[in-house]
């Protein structure tokens, strides 16, 4: 038997969990046969649930999960951030590289009802019908980073390493037929690259790194969810009981949560079951077991850690050496972040930006779909050509990191319904497919100037060749240009989806000669033009 | 098992290594794959290749046409027609059966090539003694869907070919004995290195050179930007049909689409017309399919094109054609 049978398992469990959470975003991709829709992760945080609930006057899919998590925290206490929650799992596994497991950064002890702040402060903002839990639920911080920087890592990575490989080594046997196979499964979820991802990616980092100088920050101080869990377990039936205790302080310092003040004395709505305590205790007399709740100790716990004999110096910190360790390690491992413009091709400048983000198919109206999204990455992660990215600024500052539709980088696949399938709020509507095919995102818009056989005389039509309306929304036109008969493309506003294969696929270089606008948008530019 | 919960419990504590040590794997580890991502970037140039060997086999006549309700049958009773596939793929060849998979359609809209067409034409290749059957495009919409919904994918891998994705950066640039508009372009190598190579398009209008056929069909296997071949496109595949030098073209008009293509969608739009059309010269084998949907060949640029640069026969008149069923 390990000398720590539980800690162990709750290790495990962390490892089981995170690598749960990573497999369903990993299988959120055509043709969905994970068998475990990414919409049941969401569902699992009461957060989210909650106040998109709340904000949005809703009901989510598969509410009943996060409520099943409340109650058992009810029951049991915190196990959700020791035992579940992935971000947790990153946060302890970051307070690995440190030496010692004694040192806990003082301050954070005052600072943790910064939390309970947050939370009320987001339960606020939804009675009055805004949705701002996307910013700081742990679960959705979590999915981001996982869809859109370590999955598109990993794949591009490990396919750039065999394009490298197999041509230098002459490797095109075996390794080559692997390869393929590879391409073919677990490799194939079309390699995504999402502009303005190193952002996405600074703040799961940020989170990290954080634990790694004092444990378990960001759950502490910070956490929404956390504080919502906390509230749940302030009586739980599952509790920690001291016997015999000899007033060491041991259990106290070890408490990655500072929620031990000495002894018996802990606060359960702040602790996470890790279970150190128990270990660690020189006279083995901390247990947790099942008891009748007793009211909690909480203010005695603030005060005891902030008196200042107890509170470690300067020494906790992590040094800049291990510091830019950890930055270069972090970097290098999981890839960098890319601007729009890198995800592009090289020198591709997008098109003048249009007034308003295209949205999916199936997208709520615009001010309701940038509040009711958790930018949580789902359907940026499932939209099998990469089309769908991040909003900067582009759906102004409350539509950041909403997901919009950028035709340079991919176009809307015709007979696909995926993202409204993975929307866990419904910010975008699952269509069936025909609804779906006869929705307008917006419409394609020629600049003559630009196009080879509006500005020459040479032929092109590449657009009209991939339009995927049956009944072609691009019309030709032939005329004669220096005695060549050449065919000139025009959109048929009446039949125009928006989809953006065109824009995708048109050879222009650096600025595509057809470019996607919304609806309203495409009427003000042909009315300007007309004049 | 003790021992081993025990090193485990070490190892998830940490004990295994001091701090000292893991931190140093880990800058290693960070300072190795940085390194290896800006090699990776620097990929190697692919390699210029000549033109491709065909067989050079010839078939009992110059085309033969069958028709019928079944299309895996009329395949096989056209190739039998031909001499039979052992004339083209020799024992332990490696062949590359080449259909239309590019559009995210199902066999009814007459997208692609028909998969029975395609099955059947692979279980020849492989009674013939085939080493291995090479199956594969490279798609305008998403592969995964294309591959899939095509039906193509399934009804080979059935009959024991090997389907995979087209990989971007494994080409060989062509190099042309005389000056061409595609010089240097970089192709799949997997199509130019093959023993045989069986091209199979199916019959579709297109509005920039009214019909694709089987030369328009190998613009698959080229990699690059392909919107830029648009551009004097019928000099363009002529050149590169004779750089690969098809063994045998197959051109599968059972379901064709007579108008909207070359992606379709509508129904109204496809024709049964239950035929394939076997040939070993690919002008003719194109300029037969052109008559046979109405259209003269002459206006189909590549056509034209091929047959001024001498690179087959639009000669219908002169060509011996066995014609099977209906």
């Amino acid at each position: 038997m390990p000398a720590r049978p539980l800690v162990v398992l709750r290790r495990l469990s962390q490892i089981a969990w995170t690598a749960f959470f990573v497999y369903v975003l990993w299988s959120t991709t055509y043709p969905l046969t994970g068998g475990v829709s990414p919409n049941v992760l969401f569902a699992g945080d009461p957060l989210i649930v909650g106040i998109s609930s709340i904000a949005g006057r809703l009901v989510v899919d598969y509410w009943w999960i996060a409520l099943v998590f409340l109650v058992l925290t009810a029951l049991l206490g915190r196990f959700f951030c020791g035992w579940v929650c992935p971000l947790g799992f990153c946060s302890d596994a970051a307070a690995r590289l440190r030496p010692s497991r004694r040192r806990v950064f003082p301050p954070a002890a005052e600072w943790r009802p910064v939390k309970y702040a947050i939370l009320a402060l987001l339960v606020l903002a939804a009675v009055f019908g805004l949705q701002l839990a996307w910013v700081l639920d742990p679960i959705v911080i979590a999915a981001r980073f996982v869809s859109l920087n370590l999955i598109p890592a990993i794949v591009t990575s490990t396919d750039r390493a065999f394009a490298w490989a197999i041509p230098r080594f002459g490797w095109y046997g075996a390794p080559l037929d692997f390869y393929r196979w590879l391409k073919g499964g677990l490799l194939g979820v079309n390699a995504h690259l999402f502009g303005h991802s190193i952002v996405i990616f600074a703040v799961f980092a940020l989170i990290v790194l954080a634990a790694a100088i004092a444990r378990r920050f960001w759950c502490r101080v910070l956490c929404p969810l956390g504080a919502l869990y906390a509230l749940a377990a302030r009586r739980p039936f599952l509790r920690r009981v001291v016997r015999g205790c000899s007033e060491c302080g041991t259990c106290h310092d070890v408490c990655r949560m500072a929620a031990i003040a000495e002894g018996e004395r802990y606060d359960p709505a702040e602790c996470i079951l890790c279970l150190d305590c128990v270990y660690d205790c020189p006279v083995s007399g901390t247990a947790f077991s099942f008891t009748r709740p007793v009211p909690a100790t909480a203010g005695a716990v603030v005060a005891v850690s902030a008196d200042a004999e107890t509170a470690p110096s300067h020494s906790g910190t992590v040094t800049r050496g291990q510091f830019l360790e950890l930055v270069a390690g972090a970097a290098a491992a999981l890839g960098p972040g890319r601007s729009l413009a890198s995800v592009l091709a090289p020198g591709t400048p997008t098109a003048p930006e249009p007034a308003e983000p295209i949205r999916p198919p199936g997208a709520l109206p615009e001010a309701r779909f940038v509040d009711r999204c958790i930018r949580c990455g789902n359907c940026m992660k499932v939209c099998v050509t990469n089309v769908l990215q991040p909003c900067v600024t582009e759906g102004g500052w409350e539509g950041v990191w909403t997901p919009r539709l950028v035709p340079e980088a991919g176009y809307c696949e015709y007979h696909c319904t995926l993202c409204g399938q993975v929307c866990p709020v419904r910010a975008i509507e699952p269509l069936a497919e025909e609804r779906k095919q006869k929705v307008r995102i917006g419409l394609a818009w020629f600049d003559h100037a630009l196009c080879i056989p509006w500005a020459g005389d040479r032929e092109c039509i590449v657009c009209q060749e991939h339009c995927p309306v049956p009944e072609k929304a691009i019309k030709l036109e032939t005329v004669v240009v220096r005695g060549k008969r050449i065919k000139r493309p025009r959109v048929d506003a009446k039949l125009c989806i928006g989809c953006g294969i065109c824009t995708f696929k048109c050879p222009v270089r650096p600025r595509r000669a057809v470019t996607v606008y919304t609806e309203a948008q495409w009427h003000r530019v042909d009315a300007a033009e007309s004049l | 098992m003790k021992t081993a919960l025990d090193r485990l419990e070490g190892v998830l504590q940490g004990r295994g290594v001091s701090r000292r040590t893991f931190l140093a794997r880990c800058a290693r580890a960070a300072a190795a794959s940085s390194l290896a991502l800006p090699a990776a970037r620097a990929l190697a140039e692919p390699p210029e290749a000549g033109p491709r060997e065909g067989a050079g086999a010839k078939g009992k006549h110059d085309l033969v046409v069958a028709k019928g309700s079944d299309p895996g049958a009329i395949t096989r009773k056209a190739i039998e027609a031909m001499g039979g596939m052992r004339r083209f793929v020799k024992p332990g060849a490696v062949v590359v059966v080449k259909p239309n998979m590019a559009w995210d359609r199902v066999p009814e809209q007459a997208g692609n090539t028909n998969p029975a067409v395609m099955a059947a034409l692979v279980a020849l290749c492989l009674e013939a003694g085939a080493k291995r059957v090479n199956v594969f495009d490279r798609p305008c919409n998403d592969r995964k869907r294309v591959y899939d919904r095509s039906g193509i994918k399934a009804a080979v891998e059935e009959k024991g070919a090997k389907v995979y994705f087209v990989d971007d950066w494994n080409a060989v640039k062509a190099k042309f004995a005389s000056e061409s508009p595609m010089a240097g372009w970089p192709l799949f190598r997997d199509a130019v290195e093959c023993d045989t190579l069986i091209n199979v398009p199916v019959l579709k209008h297109h509005d920039l050179t009214e019909l694709t056929l089987s030369m328009k069909n190998l613009m698959g296997v080229c990699l690059g930007d392909r919107g830029e071949i648009h551009g004097g496109i019928g000099a363009k595949l002529a050149d590169l049909t004779a750089f690969l030098k098809p063994d045998l073209t197959v051109i599968d008009a059972f379901r064709v689409l007579t108008a909207h293509g070359p992606s379709g969608g509508d129904l109204k739009d496809v024709a049964a017309r239950k035929t394939v059309i076997v040939g070993t010269d690919f002008v003719l084998a194109d300029a037969f399919a052109a008559d046979f949907a109405g259209v003269s060949p002459a206006n189909v640029p590549y056509i034209a094109e091929a047959s001024t640069r001498g690179y087959g026969s639009a000669d219908l008149k002169g060509a011996r054609i066995r014609s099977l069923g209906g």
